[in-house]
């Protein structure tokens, strides 16, 4: 077997320290071989840009975080993240209450999904949701194996704290071959689709075959690698953080108000408040700051790479800045280039990218989209959003038999969309006719089975805080720290 | 099988389904060949597998072999599984092709349980963890069209089901709602209903000829327009695979069955006449006729609303493909499978009519990529086809796909669409289409690690056909042996 020559090895240059910075710079350098530089230009501060990652992820989190060295026991010990099952919606838009859980394929019993029989008994969906009945007790335990257990059915992500994240990664960075260069960048010269100049505020010259823009709002990367940002309107936002002696529930809580929305994370140490609102509009604790929301017309352009808040900002309403910042980094690991010319790569990672944000948006216009709002600047604008055919689709169609209209890989699944539909209020006009031929005694009787199991279950589970701090010990015993 | 389905998903309901056919009017017989779905589509009505394959002298399909169609000589099969399993959550072609360019000699073939055993005639049916050599694969039937259609109908009988025999001559239209409010048979019988599904093949006696819906005409991407088909005696091994060959303007068809074999010529006759057709498949069976042969003629395309009003259509009346990856059937399920969802609860709703034809659509042309892509994936410009569809100007979908995969393997990735990564890659590395490059990521193995890996994965994947039974001793042993000769006196 011969081995083939060596190619000349290549750079890659990630321009941004905060979590989009380090997440792809750890990713990167972990799934290429030694045939590639990776440069992490950390630069200026975007901690303030990485609270819109909202401190929540979805359930896809574990597996991301796994393959970059970073496990549970290490996130649990090393930093203050805590459970999430999801988010708790409170007074949202004329007082609508829910928990948009996390949750595993819901049943179907007689093969028909579970909905159209909550239809036709008109009762909630809620109180069958384990993950959402433990959230609102407080309560976690981690879903077992078995699929035989109730708890099976729940999914977890994580509240967390950005810049403890982006320190856990910045010390496995330092462990790698990577090279970090704090320094501002003064300009960047883009000579062709395959060579880019770096220029730091240090007189170093950068030479790359790729660049990332990590660079967070201010995007500047990939704007001088002619970039378009289309925004469709701003926001103001502002976090603040008290300490707390016990940690809250499992879940982020969502509250709205005239002006805004409130997100509160619960972390191990302290409580965490996200403020959004109209731009400009200062909170009482924390300065505020302005955020355009949009995307990119093209997250890759010429051989830059724009990812995270650099390629799209998307109000953290939901998991979805997370999940779009992780598929942002597994987009561009599946397509790095594999010739000098990256056309193909980037024509396809900029059909997904769309893709993925218009699918995004959609489910978080989905939460805004409902009667009784207040007639705020702010939520005028947020429901002017709302313009997507796709979501009409959806909309008509759930409302219409209660159908789940899906498109290719959409970030959110089929329970999160029913989950949103059912706490918004939407009820379908009609429901499976196969659903007539189980009788409503029996359909009762299987719906109080599965919320007596559930409740059941959700009065063993131990707090969340106690989960916790029981995990901790157990680890720490087994010299995890 | 629209029948079979709705009869039994909606039992329990107050529906009174009547099957209007008559035995006058053959079936096509060109969807013999079936995609793994089916298995679900019988399992759903409880119908037992052995007893099904003995009924339809079907027989197992592990995949397709094509043969001629990258070249002359050339020939691979697309199985239903995955060639070797994923490495570190990589694809594993894509650490083949590292391996191919450094000098490795073994088939990407040689990796794939399914190839292995189709090519030895050998078959057993997966079982385990699905992610594990030797389970990563699924598998099809191939069966007698009409003794389906006898079996199902006898079952939806038993089901509820009211046949009336007989040929719908007139038709009775609502002038306000414009729906169809009954049809009427040659000995006067007149049937009512809320909902017709027009399952009268090309024709479509209801979607067009009454209801005049359009046809999407997809010719100029596949333009073959006619086929001859024609069972004979089954000869030699019982193969798990349906076999396609290349010809100068067409293709042909081979479908082993327990008790004959099926035949056809699928072709443009722009660029053949019928009678060379039906030569050239006579020519070349495997044993003496066991029929005339019977000609088909189609055009390849779509109507332009699968459901209009209150018809829905389904098989050909809905569109024609022409069966080179047994999609026939599999576009029949979806409809049927998609018209349960949206079967109607209170009348005829226009927002159930638009999801409809949006999914449907959406297969359609998904299934039509595919095929097309087995005609320009090629290197074959020896005849006036060939040569066409190296001319042709593609689809922007398939063309981007083509590049993708041209350039280093990689697998434009869609959520719906019955063909997944793995049949793609089947047939742009089975028609020579080998990429110029590969996922950068593999790089970060050793050459040394690569090798032993896929070594270790390509002695298990032989060690497991070598454990598995020949198709014959596998049907036996199921009690899915009919007892024709080619069963039953052991030709193992």
């Amino acid at each position: 077997m011969r081995d083939p020559m060596t190619p000349r090895s290549k750079t890659i240059i990630i321009c941004g320290g905060g979590l989009a910075g380090s997440l792809a710079t750890l990713s990167l350098s972990l799934s290429l071989g030694s045939g590639y530089h990776i440069l992490q230009v950390v630069g200026a501060d975007t901690r303030q840009d990485d609270r819109l990652y909202g401190g929540a992820t979805g359930p896809g989190a574990y597996n991301f975080l796994l393959r970059l060295g970073l496990d549970e026991p290490t996130l649990m010990l090393q930093s203050a993240t805590s459970f999430s099952f999801g988010t708790h919606f409170r007074q949202w838009l004329a007082g609508r209450s829910w928990m948009q859980c996390h949750h595993a394929p819901l049943p179907t019993p007689s093969g028909i999904p579970l909905r159209h029989y909550l239809t036709r008994e008109s009762v909630g969906l809620e109180p069958l949701l384990i993950s959402a009945q433990a959230a609102l007790a407080g309560k976690f335990a981690h879903p077992p194996a078995d699929p035989k257990s109730v708890l099976a059915s729940a999914e977890y992500g994580y509240q967390f704290d950005a810049e403890e994240w982006v320190a856990l990664l910045d010390r496995k960075i330092r462990e790698t071959d990577v090279r970090r260069i704090d320094a501002n960048i003064r300009s960047i010269t883009f000579e062709s689709d395959t060579r880019s100049i770096v220029h730091l505020e240090t007189d170093e010259r950068l030479e790359a075959d790729l660049v990332v823009d990590a660079s967070g709002l201010s995007r500047h990367v990939v704007e001088a690698a002619g970039g378009t940002f289309r925004a469709a309107r701003s926001i103001g936002f502002s976090l603040s953080s008290a300490p707390t002696d016990a940690l809250g529930p499992p879940c982020r809580t969502i509250d709205a108000d005239e002006t805004g929305w409130t997100a509160t994370t619960h972390l191990q140490n302290a409580r965490h408040t996200l403020r959004i609102g109209e731009a400009g509009t200062a909170s009482d604790e924390a300065p505020a700051h302005t955020a355009a929301l949009g995307h990119l017309e093209e997250a890759w352009v010429g051989n830059c790479v724009a990812i995270g808040h650099a390629a799209s900002v998307i109000e953290p309403l939901t998991p979805a800045p997370m999940m779009m910042l992780q598929r942002d980094i597994e987009r561009l690991l599946e397509l790095i280039p594999a010739h000098a010319d990256p056309a193909i790569e980037r024509r396809e990672f900029n059909r997904r990218f769309q893709d993925d944000v218009e699918h995004a948006a959609i489910f978080h216009d989905a939460l805004m989209t409902a009667d009784g709002g207040p007639e705020t600047e702010y939520w005028q604008a947020a429901r002017r959003q709302t313009q997507s055919g796709k979501l009409d689709r959806k909309l008509a169609q759930f409302s219409n038999r209660g159908l789940l209209t899906s498109f290719d890989l959409e970030p959110f699944n089929e329970e999160d969309w029913t989950i949103a539909h059912w706490g918004m209020g939407r009820r379908p006009d009609q429901y499976d006719r196969q659903v007539d031929g189980v009788s409503g005694t029996q359909s009762q009787s299987n719906l109080g089975q599965i919320r007596n199991s559930v409740q059941q279950l959700v009065t063993k589970m131990p707090p969340h805080h106690l989960y916790v701090g029981k995990l901790k010990q157990y680890l720490e015993k087994q010299n995890y720290a | 099988m629209t029948a079979v389905a709705l009869s039994h998903k909606f039992k329990d309901l107050n529906l009174d389904i009547s099957l209007v056919e008559s035995d006058q009017i053959g079936t096509v017989g060109v969807g013999e060949a079936t995609l793994p779905h089916i298995r679900f589509f019988n399992q759903a009505l409880g119908i037992d597998e052995a007893t099904f394959m003995k009924s339809t002298e079907a027989t197992f399909k592990l995949g397709i072999e094509f043969c001629d169609w990258g070249r002359k000589g050339d020939h691979y099969i697309h199985p239903f599984g995955d060639y070797g399993v994923p490495i570190d959550e990589l694809d594993f072609h894509q650490f083949w092709l590292k391996l191919r360019k450094a000098g490795g000699t073994h088939r990407l073939s040689d990796y794939s349980y399914p190839i292995l055993a189709a090519e030895q005639g050998r078959f057993r049916i997966p079982e385990g963890d699905v992610n594990e050599i030797g389970s990563n694969f699924g598998y099809a039937y191939q069966f007698d069209a009409g003794l389906y259609a006898k079996f199902l109908r006898a079952f939806s009988e038993a089901n509820g089901v009211r046949r009336v025999e007989g040929r719908a001559v007139e038709v009775d239209m609502d002038g306000e709602s414009g729906h169809i409010s009954s049809i009427k048979l040659e000995d006067g019988h007149v049937i009512e209903a809320d909902l017709f599904v027009d399952c009268s093949g090309f024709r479509g006696l209801l979607i067009e000829q009454e209801l005049k819906t359009g046809y999407d005409d997809w010719s100029h991407w596949l333009p073959c327009n006619r086929a001859v088909a024609v069972p004979c005696e089954s000869r030699g091994e019982l193969r798990p695979f349906t076999r396609a060959t290349a010809r100068t303007a067409g293709w042909q068809w081979r479908i082993p069955l327990q008790h004959r074999t099926g035949n056809g010529h699928v072709y443009w006759n722009e660029f053949i006449s019928d009678d060379e057709a039906t030569h050239q498949l006579m020519s070349t069976l495997d044993g003496p006729a066991l029929a005339e042969p019977k000609q088909l003629f189609f055009k390849t395309g779509r109507r332009k609303k699968f459901w209009n009003r209150n018809v829905v259509s389904i098989g050909l009346s809905a569109g024609f493909l022409e069966p080179l990856e047994s999609t026939s059937i599999h576009l029949i399920q979806e409809g049927i499978t998609t018209l349960i969802e949206l079967f109607p609860r209170t009348g005829i709703n226009p927002l159930d009519i638009d999801e409809y034809n949006a999914r449907m659509g959406l297969n359609f042309e998904r299934v039509r990529d595919f095929l097309l892509l087995h005609y320009v994936a090629t290197q074959r410009d020896d005849s006036e086809m060939w040569r066409y569809f190296q001319a042709m100007e593609l689809p922007d979908s398939l063309q981007e796909k083509l590049s993708a995969w041209n350039a280093r393997g990689y697998v434009l990735q869609y959520e719906f669409g019955v063909f997944l990564p793995p049949s793609w890659v089947a047939v742009m590395h089975g028609q020579n289409l080998i990429p110029e490059g590969h996922d950068p990521r593999v790089d970060r193995y050793s050459l040394a690690e690569v090798e032993a890996r896929l070594e270790q994965i390509r002695i298990d994947t032989a060690r497991e056909v070598e454990t598995t039974p020949t198709q014959v001793e596998f049907l036996r042993r199921h009690g899915a042996a009919s007892g024709s000769p080619l069963v039953s006196a052991g030709k193992m």
